[in-house]
């Protein structure tokens, strides 16, 4: 990997941009212990840090009290859970024996729940992040629904065109909430190369609507995000274009539907 | 101020959070919460909703102080990236909502609320404030970086928003971060 692409994926990375793809691999690379990424991740995010500091505003004092409140009423596990020291009794009896008896279980117990407790706290923490990517999932559910949802909403037919004709795809389209394609019997795309799909209106430049990959099976699909300036779209096609995508198109066109 | 002195200083804060002294948490809030709630407030313009967050990152700061690594970055670098995952979360439910709501309505009503429900986050230029190190940057660099670090877009969705290549939004968005780093002079942190 060339330096500048290093840096491209850090820099993507420290503003949380990077595509899904991308971000895998630059969360390999830190995995891997690499320590150019690293540094320049570092970098990056030191950098932000100072874009940030050129405009701090003072929170409403409201935040502070109710974060208090809310630490107060919290105790953090792990916290304070101290076990107390014993002083030794001067005089032994049964009930010294027994009470060091009851001790000691006491003590294994706290041990225990002491070790119960963090092992719950890492399940705990495991479940929230699964909660976090539910929830992601959950949300791109929810803007594909109330693009389906909207009467607005058209749906675009694509049939395969010469390279491809068993290839078949469907266009949601929504001009405010934008659209999804999905498509099938596509054969994957070559090494550098991936489908870019493209809205047409009249006899204007084709306005590229983002690039995406079939799986192994042919299938794959793109959530187009609302086009600005594009307010009536004639034609949705798929064209194979380098992987980072063009801004006119240059390849074999795959697909191709008129709307409504 | 030094450098190394600030830095140990609020790592030392972040060690005291994790043993769980209220006191050290409320001298870190004093001393990082205007940074993390200015950035905070460039991408969210609602102030109610600002503030949740910004209560949910030092809350986060309390739970999470025993799993800060410093050989990860510093403390504000910390902080500040929470601050930014948390807004930006925070601005794209806002936006879902907005759409789900606004794109069934009748044409004309989502046209009159359109300026609003189709951008809940704000440029900074919009707000009037003095220039800083971001504004001075090439236009299509800051529209880059503004629009990953303020609003949320992955680079494929900032390509398609600007008709841009992929690959011309990343160069962008790394010539810019990187002249950022040379203008406040951030070596090997």
């Amino acid at each position: 990997m060339s330096r500048d692409e290093l840096q491209e994926l850090a820099a993507g990375y420290a503003l949380g941009s990077l595509d899904a793809e991308d971000r895998g691999r630059f969360e390999a690379l830190l995995r891997g212990g690499d320590e150019a990424a690293r540094r320049a991740l570092r970098q990056y995010e030191e950098t932000l840090v100072r874009v940030a500091a050129e405009r701090p505003e003072s929170p409403p004092p409201d935040v502070k009290a109710a974060l208090l409140a809310r630490i107060s009423a919290t105790p953090r596990a792990g916290n304070g859970a101290r076990v107390m020291p014993l002083t030794p009794r001067p005089r032994r009896s049964v009930w010294t024996v027994v009470l060091a008896g009851a001790m000691a279980a006491g003590i294994a117990a706290i041990a225990v729940g002491l070790a119960v407790s963090s092992r719950y706290e890492r399940r705990l923490e495991a479940l929230g992040q699964e909660a976090q990517t539910l929830k992601a999932e959950l949300e791109r559910q929810a803007s594909v629904l109330a693009i389906l949802r909207d009467p607005a909403t058209q749906m675009v037919a694509l049939s395969g065109l010469a390279p491809s004709p068993g290839a078949r795809a469907r266009m949601l389209w929504h001009e405010k909430a934008g659209g999804i394609l999905v498509a099938a019997g596509l054969p994957p795309a070559p090494p550098g190369k991936a489908y870019q799909l493209w809205a047409i209106a009249g006899q204007a430049a084709p306005v590229p609507a983002g690039v995406f990959s079939v799986d192994a099976g042919g299938t794959g699909s793109l959530r187009v995000q609302p086009l600005p300036g594009v307010t009536r779209v004639d034609v949705f096609a798929v064209t194979l274009e380098p992987e980072r995508g063009v801004p006119a198109p240059t390849g074999a066109m795959y697909l191709a539907g008129k709307s409504a | 101020m030094h450098e190394g002195h600030r830095v140990s200083a609020a790592a030392d804060l972040i060690a005291g959070i994790a043993r769980g002294d209220r006191g050290d948490f409320e001298r870190f809030y004093d001393a990082y919460a205007a940074l993390a709630f200015g950035l905070i407030r460039r991408i969210l313009r609602d102030p109610e909703a600002a503030k949740e967050v910004l209560q949910e990152v030092f809350w986060q700061i309390w739970r999470d102080a025993p799993s800060y690594d410093p050989s990860r970055g510093s403390p504000e670098a910390w902080l500040v990236m929470r601050a930014k995952t948390r807004a930006i979360d925070k601005l794209r439910s806002i936006r879902r909502r907005e759409q789900t709501f606004v794109a069934p309505v009748d044409e004309r009503v989502a046209a009159a609320v359109g300026t609003r429900a189709d951008d809940p986050g704000l440029a900074a230029e919009d707000r009037g404030l003095a220039q800083g190190a971001l504004e001075q940057l090439p236009g299509p660099q800051r529209r880059a970086i503004e629009l990953a670090f303020l609003e949320g877009l992955t680079q494929s969705e900032i390509a398609a928003k600007l008709g841009e290549p992929l690959g011309t939004v990343k160069t962008r968005i790394r010539l810019g971060l990187e002249r950022l780093r040379a203008v406040f002079k951030v070596d090997d942190a």
